[in-house]
């Protein structure tokens, strides 16, 4: 069924790039209203929640992306399935353009890619029964009509995610966070998708159902060959569950490494910071250095680098002139960090 | 030994419900010395937030204490009438909640709500606890605290408001403080701010902390003993090191492997099967033993009492050196 939406020639086997974010900003008129303006002279405000974001995702690998509330990372995962349009750039999506995706002929892309939210309370509705929540998938893209055939895809999509067929004629709120979870999943698992995007899946769940969760994610992914847009704030989470990692601060994406790279050596101060201000367990009584400052209003971010007022090695460079995301020939390849004083070798 | 600044034997919090009573917390005892940080931890329903609320008088209807007693240096403070408790609450006992817009109010600057504080409690004239207030602002870490007394709580960004509430639940320089998941709502940057300025204000003013979280990082970096509560009861309780690197309870391990490391890589998280039974569906036995995969069958008929375990204490039968013994 996925011949349908491939371009004709172009097989995307394993390692493919299968979703490419270009340039892709969203910003938000956040202005008074227009009676307001006129009358105190109020001049529009536009929040910019994310900010020229370019990324690709291959087949089989997760991409996560980290930061601190307010960073973006929700956004760009609404960006990534259509619930936002982009204000400036493009996805592409098996090379096709996301645009597509809200027109009749873009519902075979729409199947392709499913999205997991993090409060499984409010995702699931409390008036339908788990087998209804399930199938609707299944209904809403028409791809199939026989109760006897809904019926069993429902029944196989509890197995995957390890419920009883039994569980389907309950309610959601007889279920634990965890399952319900597992409910979501299942529902987003309906249309056979080959992308899933994950707003902070377990930040709702407590951390012995969260490895549950996070188990059953990579089991899933290894069994279907899934690709996984994780978004999270929990950088531990973020260690376990990913292959590429992408820090945000303030709308912008500042450092995109393989995990083990930014973990074992954070290039960006910003990502730098937020390692340090994780608690380790391993360490006990170890004085940790608290991150100075706070995340500045987005609404008013400062000039040049916006990370500069809280950076250590900020100089007048990184106060007057923005740093784009790039490959650092001294660091490898496969890192982009946006950083003045890492290419300047200013620092390590 | 330190006779305990907090000690709590045998507490029972009940909520009668129409289809019964439910035991929220069942018979759960500890103590905290001067100037000690006892963290709580379990998961979402084990009880802890209530163990605090307990202590601190603010138990909300219909949930009660229906066994047991709460002493503040030697004195039972969870059946003093109201008026007397609040004159304990602020002045021996601090609280900082989780959510800093809910604990202050809206309607009043920062500096109003201080200076309430440090007037009801220490006999100070108003220029005084105004002096007080600033300095306290300034000792947590506020940002020309001359200016910001009169700002109100919305003009504060969340980290700086957990700033006030902590100088507010300081204000009295109480001899304990129940912080109940104090940094939960913040960002990782701003919880290692709040959870360091914490740790020194009370390692400098000697007070105890109750420190409530779900969160083992947190309670690794700051706690000097821990609790492990599991469906209402503590399961097992330690010096902070044991409890973390050598776990006597198999719930203590299995939660300890289900949190994910940043120090080694492993393809899978260790994983408790189940999750936590509701207070109406509580297994008879050690409430454990159904997720339990060392559960044998003394434990699905007896419930265990804390027995000591290495240098912590745990409750569970593995513990139990002489095998047929009863529980006491």
């Amino acid at each position: 069924m996925s011949a349908a939406l491939r371009p004709a020639g172009a097989a995307f086997a394993a390692g493919e790039v299968i979703v490419k974010a270009e340039g892709v900003s969203k910003y938000f008129d956040v202005s008074p209203p227009w009676l307001n303006r006129v009358l105190e002279r109020k001049p529009r405000t536009i929040l910019r929640a994310v900010d020229d974001v370019s990324f690709e995702i291959r087949r089989g690998e997760t991409l996560s992306l980290v930061g601190e509330s307010g960073c973006g990372k929700s956004t760009v995962a609404r960006v990534l399935v259509g619930l936002y349009a982009p204000t400036h750039g493009r996805v592409e999506f098996f090379g096709r353009d996301l645009a597509e995706v809200n027109t009749a002929a873009g519902r075979a892309l729409r199947q392709k890619l499913q999205m997991i939210f993090q409060d499984p309370y409010a995702s699931l509705n409390p008036r339908w029964r788990v087998a209804e929540i399930i199938a609707e998938p299944l209904k809403a893209h028409g791809l199939m009509k026989d109760p006897a055939q809904i019926a069993a895809r429902v029944d196989e999509l509890l197995g995957l995610v390890r419920l009883s067929p039994a569980d389907k004629v309950k309610y959601p709120h007889q279920f634990s966070g965890g399952q319900r979870q597992r409910i979501s999943i299942a529902r987003a698992l309906a249309t056979h998708p080959e992308f899933l995007v994950c707003d902070e899946p377990t930040s709702a769940l407590d951390v012995s159902v969260q490895a549950q969760v996070l188990n059953l994610m990579k089991d899933l992914q290894r069994e279907l060959g899934l690709t996984y847009l994780f978004i999270s704030h929990n950088l531990a989470v973020v260690h376990h569950i990913s292959d590429r990692v992408g820090v945000m601060y303030l709308g912008r994406i500042v450092e995109l490494a393989p995990k083990r790279s930014l973990f074992a050596t954070p290039r960006h101060p910003y990502t730098r910071m937020l390692l340090d201000a994780i608690p380790d367990l391993d360490m006990t009584g170890r004085a940790r250095t608290p991150v100075a400052g706070e995340v500045p209003n987005p609404l008013n971010p400062p000039p040049g680098c916006t990370f500069h007022p809280r950076c250590p090695h900020a100089d007048e460079r990184c106060r007057r002139e923005a740093p784009v995301l790039k490959v650092h020939r001294r660091i490898g390849e496969d890192v982009q960090v946006a950083c003045h004083a890492v290419e300047e070798d200013r620092i390590g | 030994m330190k006779p305990p600044l907090l000690e709590v034997r045998n507490l029972r919090i009940e909520f009668p419900t129409r289809r019964g009573t439910l035991l929220a917390v069942d018979d759960i005892s500890f103590s905290i010395a001067p100037g000690e940080v006892l963290g709580v931890v379990g998961e979402s329903g084990a009880g802890k937030s209530l163990t605090g609320a307990a202590v601190i008088g603010l138990l909300e209807p219909p949930g009660r204490i229906a066994r047991g007693e709460v002493k503040l240096d030697g004195l039972r403070i969870d059946n003093l009438p109201p008026d007397e408790m609040r004159k304990v609450r602020g002045r021996e006992i601090g609280a900082i909640f989780q959510d800093p817009l809910t604990s202050l109010n809206p309607l009043y600057t920062v500096g109003q709500q201080l200076v309430e504080t440090i007037t009801t409690h220490l006999h100070m004239s108003a220029q005084q606890a105004r002096a007080r207030a600033i300095e306290l602002l300034a000792a947590t870490g506020i940002p020309a605290p001359e200016r910001r007394i009169d700002h109100y709580p919305h003009q504060f960004s969340g980290g700086m408001r957990q700033r006030v509430v902590i100088a507010l639940a300081l204000a009295a320089e109480p001899k304990l403080v129940i912080a109940d998941e104090p940094t939960t709502a913040l960002d990782v940057s701003i919880q290692a701010q709040i959870i360091t300025l914490l740790k020194t204000l009370c390692r400098e003013k000697r007070t105890a902390v109750m420190l409530i979280t779900h969160d083992m990082g947190v309670i690794a970096e700051t706690a000097d003993r821990v609790a492990v509560m599991y469906a209402g009861r503590i399961v097992e309780i330690g010096p902070v090191a044991d409890v973390i690197h050598r776990p006597q309870h198999p719930y203590t391990a299995g939660l300890m492997g289900s949190i994910p490391s940043m120090e080694h890589e492993s393809e899978r998280l260790t994983q408790i099967e189940g999750s936590m039974p509701r207070l109406t569906e509580i297994p008879p036995g050690c409430a454990f033993h159904p997720r339990c995969d060392r559960a044998f069958d003394r434990c699905r008929r007896e419930r265990p009492e804390l027995l000591p375990a290495g240098a912590s204490q745990a409750a569970c039968w593995l513990h139990d050196a002489g095998g047929g013994r009863l529980a006491a």
